[in-house]
């Protein structure tokens, strides 16, 4: 099954490519084939919180549960991955954004939280390579992510809510409805999916590597 | 309403995430010669 799985994958994300552009039917009100976008945006931005997320429960697992590196391994990079989500929700939403709206930036509400998230993470980055003792430094970086398994919902889920937003209603709006044509429904939920397994298949890989660099000789085990 | 150019982009987008996967196997398959060997 371990040989076949990344396949399975491989086939499942052909078939969403394809899904995209050609089962799924264009978004009313949308400039040209622009909407198509959304079925690699969205799933992006989700998969950065399940990462930021998944960090903060692998630190509560450090910290609980007998300060085991493996542990800390898997937040950092929970949090490395979830970064380089962000990086590419931004980037494709800022895409999207130049075609519906006439500009890459216009500090919408929820770009602005997303900006923030990033700062917020690359903070934990940047703590972790300040400071210097091992077990110091796993035990603050910790600290750190649990920390945001309160201000990522905040970021993502609250602060792009409570003002004006140029961005079209999210999938689950307000009155906790998903009110979207159902196969661009489809379309959505199988690329999430696709995507979330792909992060934690990449997840596993990165985590392995790192255990690889703990074990080489000293001065390549941080951050 | 689908023209050449979108089998186009579902080329272009095919082939970068195919891409991406023959490198991710690649490292596994790697990870797993290194960790069997050590």
């Amino acid at each position: 099954m371990r040989k076949i799985a990344p396949w399975l994958l491989w086939i499942w994300i052909m078939v969403v490519i394809w899904a995209a552009f050609f089962y799924a039917p264009l978004a009313e009100g949308f400039v040209g084939q622009s909407s198509r976008i959304l079925f690699f945006h969205v799933p992006m931005a989700w998969v950065s919180f399940v990462a930021f997320l998944a960090a903060g429960a692998w630190s509560i697992r450090f910290l609980a549960g007998g300060r085991r590196v493996a542990h800390d391994h898997a937040a950092s990079a929970a949090v490395e991955l979830g970064l380089l989500f962000c990086v590419l929700a931004t980037v494709t939403g800022a895409l999207w954004a130049r075609v519906m709206w006439g500009a890459f930036w216009n500090w919408d509400p929820r770009q602005t939280s997303i900006v923030l998230a990033m700062i917020f993470y690359a903070a934990y980055l940047a703590l972790r390579s300040a400071v210097e003792e091992p077990e110091t430094r796993r035990r603050l970086a910790a600290a750190y992510a649990v920390l945001g398994l309160v201000v990522a919902p905040f970021l993502f889920f609250v602060l792009p809510r409570l003002t004006f937003s140029l961005h079209p209603d999210t999938v689950v709006n307000l009155r906790g409805r998903i009110e979207m044509e159902s196969r661009m429904r489809q379309v959505l939920a199988a690329s999430s999916l696709a995507f979330t397994v792909l992060f934690f298949w990449i997840h596993r890989i990165q985590v392995r590597l790192k255990a690889r660099a703990e074990r080489a000789p000293l001065g390549r085990t941080r951050p | 309403m689908n023209d050449g150019s979108d089998w186009a982009l579902v080329a272009v987008n095919m082939i970068i995430w195919s891409g991406l996967f023959l490198y991710l196997l690649r490292l596994q398959r790697q990870l797993d010669r290194t960790e069997r060997d050590s």
